[in-house]
């Protein structure tokens, strides 16, 4: 199948500053999910599929042709951009027919599409009102929605999910995984795994603008899964602690928090740890402040995946 | 003309007419517009003030529209429509940059010489109505009891052409600059009161180098008496050569700044 | 149990102490942020050649003998009373250069703690509206200061050791205190024209644009008025004209316009208070839109 979304060797510097390093993508129809921690590239990659930026090197194609400067191919993209910024002073709906109408729909289509579009969101009620009046979740729909608004053949989402409340989510993840059934195209960026787990097996891993890993989910997983997870225990008596899980076989490793309030435990069986857990506290009366799992991020995995 | 040309000129002129139709209405809604509107009234207030003195004392014949031609016209000319296309004219790239709404419009099937010259067009347009309701109203106070002349319609109708030819080629001229440049307000303002005002007490061809140049050579050479501050030292052009000068600079200034904004990569400001 | 403001997510184990002046972090800070424009700089240097032309003439004035061939006929220019201290406070190219900088560097100064919904940031820590404002003054009063008081300090300063005596102050021993109230003057004023504008709008740029137009329309209007009624009292119309008619009086010389010069106080306080009043109502940190 040839590819709809194409980068061959792009490269992005902000002055001094590498964004995108050499990278070179081919996305099929279907759903793939960028993921990445924080200024790892995801936004630069998209920015320059999406033409609003010159790539310094290397190629961003849609369809086979380069995207820069080229009008026609926009019709059938749809772009969710990251940044929280609107022209306030207009309702959502008046801003959502207004931009559809820029794809040179008509009048009475264009109130067609928008109403359809803002009753998926569920921010029919709220269109009349005032951007500057929406709340964080509001908005984030209005922007989904201008994405979808022109039913685009191609659709490219930034962080989409942020700010969204969980049933918020759980929609536009359905919605996100109907349009890969149809055969549509779909690039979604997020730092957060499960987010991404839920809509698609296909994902790839940019890191420092590179990509260093691509493939299903699993494969992923697995790469995680070779790693030992951390779980760090904020406590009145750390060392009683310890002397509970010393003789457990799931703990890998034990060490105490450089002011001696907390304890480090390293497993393979993070689920089993967190099992016992809660029993050995009831049973010791130990006075817990916190639990935290330091290398439970998309950081600490990529640290785990670059260094090997 | 190859087909591939044909077919950019069409994209551009699509483009700019769906710019122009979004932008208008967002222009008007803009709570800025409604104070720019509340100084347009000054020269009406002034005006008024103007009349209301003549009636308790015999003013000469004609120095309503003596005053309308060179005082009012100072307002206008050299002040409300510089403030103006300086502010809207700036906007039309540093208002998405600044805002960061780029993206919605850059990933539309829009050309974007047609996005710089649609919201060209929707500001001009907006600019032409605040200068032009503001300039009639004062215009019909002062001329008073000369409605019935042609010769005091001409006078407006010339004065409100000159305007009209300012906010067009102003507008395209800070339109270009918005697009060259962040601090470009700062640069604009610098021209428009600065150079714009010096550059007339440069002898010879210098004045030239100009806007407001061509639009005073273009003024009706209405009453003036002891009231010519408008022309002071001023060396006019040839009305059809100034007509040109202006179309020229209009089309100029437009045509780079669409080519600019075609060619520059904008980065989100943070 | 500590009060809400001293709670977060990062535990400080030092001592929260209650800063005397709680305001002073907003106004050392905005000032640096100023600072880091780079264009900013230049025209913070150009904006002190009005003040080096008034140094250069004090110089000239104990030099009378170099320079009589470019003043000749004009020794009177070069005497040095309040009059000169009057002129270079009333000077146009200065109060334009000042209204430049607040143009320049401080139109966002509420505008984009606006547009940022930076106020509920501020007001969720111990600081209060009262010294919000006060911070922002602060930074303002910097810039119209080292304009103004500064200079005209140095000038004095400078007359005195040209001279080698305390003539001018023995002469005129009020100079000091009308340089200082003339400063705070033009200070009150322009805290108030710009933090008044700037909580007017959260598009800086259209703040920008307004301080220009209010300065500079005011005076169209009186010299439009003025030049076709020949009525003085016009003047009351333009900023400029009512700065420098207060400006005049508190260097104790004859003011520019033909009527009272409290007419001119009364304007610029009226004026103070009502953005005082706007400003009271505009700076919130909650807003309801309706």
């Amino acid at each position: 199948m040839t590819a709809v979304l194409e980068a061959r060797h792009l490269s992005k510097w902000y002055g001094n500053v590498l964004g995108l390093s050499d990278v070179s993508l081919a996305l099929e129809p279907g759903i793939t999910g960028l993921l990445g921690p924080n200024g790892a590239g995801k936004s630069t990659l998209m920015k320059l599929l999406t033409g609003q930026m010159k790539p310094n090197l290397g190629q961003a194609l849609v369809r086979g042709e380069r995207v820069w400067n080229n009008i026609p191919l926009f019709r059938d993209i749809g772009f969710c951009p990251e940044a929280d910024a609107f022209y306030e002073e207009i309702s959502g709906w008046e801003f959502l027919t207004a931009l559809v109408r820029l794809h040179g729909i008509g009048r009475a289509e264009a109130a067609e599409r928008a109403e359809k579009a803002l009753g998926f969101v569920e921010l029919l009620a709220d269109k009349d009102r005032r951007i500057r009046g929406y709340s964080r979740g509001m908005r984030q729909r209005l922007k989904i929605a201008q994405a979808i608004a022109h039913d685009p053949a191609i659709i490219i989402l930034d962080e989409p999910l942020s700010g969204l409340d969980p049933l918020g989510k759980r929609k536009v993840i359905h919605l996100i995984r109907d349009y890969g059934r149809e055969g549509r195209t779909v690039l979604v960026s997020s730092h957060v795994l499960p987010e991404i787990e839920a809509m698609t097996l296909r994902v790839v891993l940019i890191h420092q603008g590179k990509i260093f890993a691509a493939g299903d989910i699993p494969y992923i997983r697995d790469l995680i899964e070779k790693h030992p997870h951390q779980i760090s225990v904020r406590c009145d008596r750390p060392r009683d602690l310890a002397a509970r899980f010393v003789g457990e076989e799931c703990v890998l490793n034990m060490s105490f928090g450089p002011e001696g309030r907390s304890l480090l435990l390293e497993t393979f069986k993070r689920d089993v740890v967190f099992g016992r857990l809660p029993g050995i506290i009831l049973e010791t009366g130990i006075r817990v402040e916190e639990i935290t799992s330091p290398d439970d991020n998309l950081q600490a995995v990529f640290d785990y995946l670059v260094g090997k | 003309m190859s087909p591939g040309d044909d077919a950019r000129k069409g994209w551009i002129r699509r483009s700019a007419g769906r710019v122009l139709g979004f932008f208008f209405f967002l222009g008007r809604r803009a709570k800025k517009t409604r104070v720019f509107v509340l100084i347009g009234l000054l020269p009406v207030i002034q005006a008024a003030a103007i009349k209301t003195s003549e009636l308790g004392r015999q003013a000469p014949a004609g120095e309503g529209l003596a005053i309308f031609s060179n005082f009012l016209m100072i307002f206008y000319l050299q002040f409300f429509l510089v403030i103006l296309t300086l502010f809207y004219g700036t906007s039309v790239a540093s208002e998405e940059t600044e805002g960061r709404t780029l993206p919605f419009l850059q990933t539309r099937p829009l050309s974007k010489p047609g996005i710089v010259l649609g919201k060209y067009a929707a500001y001009s347009l907006l600019t032409s109505l605040i200068v032009l309701v503001s300039l009639l109203a004062s215009f019909l106070i002062l001329a008073g009891g000369r409605l019935g002349s042609g010769a005091a319609w001409g006078i407006f109708l010339r004065s409100a052409a000159v305007l009209l030819l300012g906010v067009l080629s102003y507008t395209a001229f800070f339109t270009f600059l918005g697009v060259l440049m962040k601090r470009s307000l700062f640069v604009g303002l610098i021209f428009g009161f600065g150079w714009e005002s010096v550059i007339s007490f440069f002898p010879g061809s210098t004045q030239r180098f100009s806007i407001v140049h061509y639009l005073k050579s273009l003024l009706p050479s209405g009453p003036r008496g002891r009231f010519s501050f408008l022309m002071f030292r001023l060396e006019p052009t040839r009305p059809a050569l100034a007509l040109l000068a202006l179309v020229l600079i209009t089309a100029a200034f437009l045509g780079l700044a669409g080519l600019l904004f075609r060619w520059k990569e904008y980065l989100a400001e943070d | 149990m500590a009060t809400i403001r001293e709670q977060g997510y990062s535990h400080w184990d030092g001592r929260l102490i209650e800063r005397k002046r709680p305001w002073w972090p907003l106004t050392t800070l905005g000032i640096r942020l100023i600072f880091r424009k780079k264009n900013f700089r230049l025209l913070f240097a150009l904006s002190f050649i009005p003040a080096v032309v008034y140094l250069v003439g004090i110089y000239a004035s104990e030099r009378m003998e170099d320079f009589k061939f470019m003043v000749r006929g004009s020794a009177q220019l070069l005497k040095i009373d309040p009059a000169f201290f009057k002129s270079y406070f009333t000077l146009d190219p200065l109060l334009f250069l000042m209204v430049m900088l607040m143009v320049f560097a401080c139109a966002g100064l509420i505008s984009d703690d606006l547009k940022h919904n930076a106020l509920q940031l501020y007001f969720a820590r111990p600081l209060g509206k009262r010294d919000y404002l006060l911070g922002k003054s602060a930074i303002i009063a910097f810039f119209v200061l080292l304009l103004t008081l500064i200079p005209g300090l140095v000038l004095i300063i400078f007359k005195l050791v040209f001279a080698g005596s305390f003539g001018l102050v023995r002469s005129y021993p009020w100079l000091p205190l009308a340089v200082i109230g003339d400063s705070l003057l033009l200070t009150v004023f322009f805290v108030c024209y710009t933090l008044l504008l700037s909580a007017l709008s959260r598009n800086r740029r259209y703040v920008m644009v307004m301080l220009f137009t209010v300065y500079l329309g005011t005076d169209i209007a009186y010299a439009i008025m003025h030049s076709i009624f020949k009525n003085p009292y016009f003047a009351l119309l333009s900023i400029k004209a009512n700065l420098q008619q207060a400006g005049a009086v508190l260097f104790g010389q004859r003011p520019p316009h033909a009527f009272p010069a409290g007419l001119s106080f009364g304007v610029i306080l009226a004026f103070c208070l009502i953005a005082a009043w706007i400003l009271q109502r505009r700076v919130r940190g909650v807003e309801v839109i309706k």
